[in-house]
């Protein structure tokens, strides 16, 4: 049963015409990579989605109900976390408080953080401690935890692996893939192997426009498929 | 033009309207000011919230020379010559405080330029040597009682004295100029000069260049200009004419004080005045100052030229006035309460407004519906678009 | 002259006093400065109606204080009555900034940052005005202070007393006191409440604090009004200092000290406004001692808070404790 469904999505930044009719949807429990060369719209997919840049057409539903017209807050509030490209951890704010600024009021505050603590333990060991002065690995752990505590169904994931050492990519790889056992993800990563690895089903954007899809099952990284459209 | 109309059927409604002569060379200097302040702030998007200094040090300069306080010019020296002085120290004054200041942008900007503003505010209002009573500011003294010429310097037949009191007044063609029309035409030859200056330099590749720091500063750094030298240039320019407006308005009213000169609401009148005429349109400030000014004077108390206070009680009469409306407050009570000097709230409100539905100003909404300027546009629909 | 001074300057009587009458400064600027850091920090919006806010607030308290004081009520009666009208101006307040931001200050947050500056400039016009119309009605003058308010003073907080060596005036302790209060109740707001959080998760990043599902714009209405609530506690407090006192031109006077304070400490930090408050308000107590004790020239502390003003954005423009992002905002 599909979770998110978009048709024919439109978004436009002031003139520019950034999506130009996107289709897709993703089902429940599935993680699903959204993959593509930079700029062709796969951030502003999910931004759209957000309602942070709300389409000027085309339909987006969440379990059957529009999100379309909908306050950000509203959205967030119907299941949807976001972890976005660059992390934007809150920086001055402790450890702990990034997290009770993502569970959902009224929430139960404690086990929210036990929840976070025990995916991530080094999150605990920090918690009394700013956010901004955490390495970036760990700044990648807090915002993946905070969309985990968040009470969501669907997580937006954007470019979990970007400027991360590749020791810490397995890690927050490792950390995706528990988090994907209990929600569904879409999921937008430049890395093609490990995007490939997390998700069962891939579609492919280009100039604004969904040019392909498939299941991962059956594809390999140095597809032709892939190398058409993601080669720069 | 003014007296015409006085003397015409409408002569109760035209005096109520229209401001009278002497407000509107205020209009005319104050303009000027506006217009430098627009010329800065509008074009390239820089708030300069101190700008008040150099219309103060302009008003100052004109001032101090006459009254034989600057060093090397003695009182005798021209009018116009003073003028350029103010401008020039102006000028050195807007380079100073630019160097530093544009290093910053935004609120930060506007902040630093207060700052300064306010330092030489508080220094000139504590400064014994500028008046006898600094904080009511100088006036010029008995060294320069004739008026201040405004024309060609050493040629007398080419320049005409400005002033209420100390201008000339001129007999053209039978009819009699008074001394405040004179002041009017002569100062508004110098606001004419300035203003075509400044829309040179704006129609300039210079000028374009402003435009393109204010649309997007990183595009302008990456074409290649050095931005900081051309807002540097811009600023010390619009000092220049900011000084020579204020000069004027000291030429004209032969006195000046800190709080109408250097106090940081002057640049708020400034601002008022370019946001409802227009923010970056450059001629813009002139009407929006032309709007506040009139409005003023038609919610002005009673007994300064028209207005609407007088015109009202004319109309409703007497017995009107004293009807009682609420308790023991009467009609014309109400009438005083409301509009007698109060013309600041509606002005207010009508910035308010202008700021939130019409943020182009009158000229520039008026221009964006015309397609273009109004020199380009009106032979256009005139004569057709075939040119 | 000046090492004469200088050695005066340096007792312990006349530094003691300094230093009280300079945490009383300070007391004062961190209320009429909070809210505007406040409103700031969350939204970008530097609000120039704050100090006629303020003034608002001074008004609004003093009537509160001259209806209910009469010639014969008890100094502690007063002093509670004084906290009843602080509160009370700060609820009517709040609901004025309330009232303001989700009718005129919202529809701008989508423009540039510059009409929100021109926005409540025009605001203050307005304020003024209509505070200048209802005094006409009572027959008060606009620009002297108001006399009735601030004999509703209890007489001890017109005297001094004796600190060991230094004689300091009640109205500074007492100042010191509610400055104290105010810093207290808004550290422990931000701190220790889940609003508290909201406020500076949004002031940090709005978009993904309206991602994590709150609502900012909600915030952004709590904040503006509880920022204009403070202005009015402020103005009250002001309204029985003597060298402040309600009066019109109190909008001017507290505005640019207010500036002054949120940019020396980083536009937007609460603890950067509370520390520049302190630094700003010994350096008016300094240099207003060194004006009436030796150096002649009357608006030496002025001069002196606008220079150290320039000087902090020429050598550190993001202020003591601002983040480095000049512009940003």
């Amino acid at each position: 049963m599909s979770v998110l469904e978009l048709a024919g999505v439109h978004t436009y930044y002031g003139d520019s015409h950034i999506l130009e009719g996107v289709d897709l949807d993703v089902s429940e429990g599935e993680v699903v990579a959204l993959a593509g060369r930079n700029g062709v719209g796969k951030t502003t997919t999910l931004r759209t989605i957000l309602q942070l840049t709300p389409p000027r057409e085309g339909e987006i539903t969440f379990r059957g109900e529009s999100l379309v017209g909908l306050e950000t807050h509203d959205v967030a509030a119907r299941g949807l976390g976001w972890i976005p490209e660059d992390r934007r951890i809150f920086g001055q704010l402790t450890v702990e408080e990034n997290l009770r600024a993502a569970i959902p009021e009224p929430g139960d505050v404690a086990a929210g953080l036990d929840l976070a603590f025990e995916s991530f333990p080094i999150l605990e060991e920090r918690r009394g401690q700013d956010a901004g002065t955490l390495s970036g690995g760990q700044q990648q752990m807090l915002a993946i935890a905070r969309g985990l505590v968040g009470d969501n169904d669907l997580l937006l994931v954007d470019e979990p692996s970007e400027g991360l050492a590749p020791q810490i990519v397995a890690d927050v790889a490792e950390a995706l893939s528990r988090a994907s056992e209990d929600v569904t993800m879409l999921l937008v990563e430049q890395n093609l192997p490990l995007a490939l690895d997390l998700a069962d089903r891939f579609y492919i954007l280009d100039k604004g426009r969904v040019v392909d899809e498939g299941e991962t099952a059956a594809v390999s990284a140095d597809d032709e498929r892939f190398r058409r459209y993601l080669s720069a | 033009m003014y007296d015409v109309l006085l003397n015409s059927p409408v002569s109760a409604e035209a005096q109520t309207l229209l401001p009278t002569v002497e407000t509107m060379v205020g209009v005319l200097y104050f303009g000027l000011f506006a217009i430098s302040f627009d010329f800065v702030s509008g074009y390239t998007g820089y708030l300069s919230f101190g700008h008040a200094v150099f219309y103060g040090t302009g008003a100052y300069t004109v001032i101090l020379v006459a009254n034989g306080k600057v060093p090397l010019l003695g009182p005798g020296t021209p009018f116009m010559l003073s003028l350029l002085v103010g401008g020039l120290l102006a000028v050195v004054l807007a380079i100073l405080v630019g160097l530093v200041s544009f290093r910053l942008s935004g609120v930060y900007f506007a902040m630093i330029t207060l700052g300064f503003a306010q330092v030489l505010y508080v220094f000139v209002r504590g400064w014994d040597y500028v008046a006898n009573n600094p904080r009511d500011g100088p006036a010029v003294g008995p060294s320069h009682v004739e008026g201040f010429q405004i024309g060609v310097p050493g040629v007398d037949q080419l320049s005409l004295a400005i002033g209420v009191l100390t201008g000339d007044e001129v007999s053209l063609l039978g009819s009699t100029l008074s001394s405040t029309a004179v002041s009017y035409y002569m100062v508004g030859l110098v606001v004419l000069g300035c203003y075509f200056a400044m829309q040179r330099i704006i129609h300039s590749p210079f000028g374009r260049v402003l435009l393109a720091i204010r649309e997007n500063e990183e595009r302008a750094v990456a074409v290649g200009y050095n931005t900081y030298l051309y807002k540097l240039g811009a600023f010390a320019i619009s000092g220049f004419f900011a000084a020579v407006a204020g000069g004027l308005f000291a030429g004209f009213r032969r006195s000046a004080s800190p709080e109408n000169s250097f106090y940081f609401l002057v640049t708020g009148d400034a601002l008022l005045a370019s946001i409802i005429g227009g923010f970056g349109t450059l001629a813009g400030p002139l009407y929006g100052r032309l709007f506040d000014e009139t409005v003023r004077e038609f919610l002005s108390p009673a007994g300064q030229g028209g207005g609407l206070l007088p015109y009202l009680r004319a109309l409703l009469g007497q017995e009107t006035l004293d009807a009682a409306v609420v308790g023991n407050e009467t009609v014309g009570g109400l009438i005083d309460l409301l509009l007698n000097g109060h013309a600041s709230l509606y002005v207010g409100i009508v910035f308010v407004l202008f700021v939130l539905y019409v943020p182009d100003g009158l000229l520039g909404t008026l221009r964006s519906r015309v397609g273009g300027t109004f020199a380009e546009a009106v032979p256009a629909r005139i004569w057709g678009d075939d040119r | 002259m000046i090492l004469e001074a200088l050695a005066d300057f340096l007792t312990v009587s006349e530094l003691g006093g300094v230093v009280v009458n300079g945490l009383a400064k300070s007391a004062l600027y961190v209320m009429i400065a909070s809210g505007l850091t406040l409103i700031f920090g969350l939204m970008g919006v530097l609000n120039f109606a704050h100090g006629s806010l303020t003034m608002v607030g001074a008004y609004l308290g003093g009537l509160l204080m001259v209806v209910t004081v009469s010639g014969g009520t008890p100094p502690l009666t007063r002093l509670a009555l004084f906290f009843v009208a602080v509160v009370v101006a700060f609820a009517l307040l709040s609901v004025l900034g309330g009232a303001i931001e989700t009718t005129i200050i919202r529809p701008l947050y989508d423009r540039p940052p510059i009409y929100q500056i021109l926005l409540t400039f025009g605001l203050t016009l307005v304020i003024e005005e209509v505070v200048r119309i209802v005094l006409d009605v009572y027959g008060l003058q606009p620009i002297s202070d108001w006399q009735a308010a601030l004999a509703t003073k209890p007489q001890f907080l017109r005297e001094p007393v004796a600190l060991g060596p230094v004689s300091v005036g009640w109205m500074a302790m007492f100042q010191i006191l509610l400055g104290t209060l105010t810093v207290a109740g808004i550290w422990a707001f931000l701190t220790k409440t889940r609003y508290g959080l909201y406020i500076r998760a949004g002031s940090e990043d709005a978009e993904m604090a309206s991602a994590l599902g709150i609502d900012v714009r909600q915030v952004f209405t709590v904040v503006f009004a509880l920022g204009i609530g403070l202005a009015g506690a402020a103005g009250t407090l002001l309204m029985w200092d003597p060298t402040w006192g309600a009066s019109v031109p109190l909008a001017a006077e507290t505005l640019l000290p207010a500036f002054i304070v949120v940019i020396v400490g980083g536009l937007g930090t609460f603890r950067g406004t509370v520390v520049a408050a302190l630094v700003v308000g010994m350096t008016d107590a300094v240099t207003t001692w060194w004006f009436q004790n030796a150096i002649e020239f009357t608006g030496l502390p002025e001069l002196v808070l606008f220079l150290v003003l320039v000087v902090t954005l020429i050598v550190r423009p993001q202020g003591l404790f601002g983040v480095e992002e000049v512009g940003g905002h």
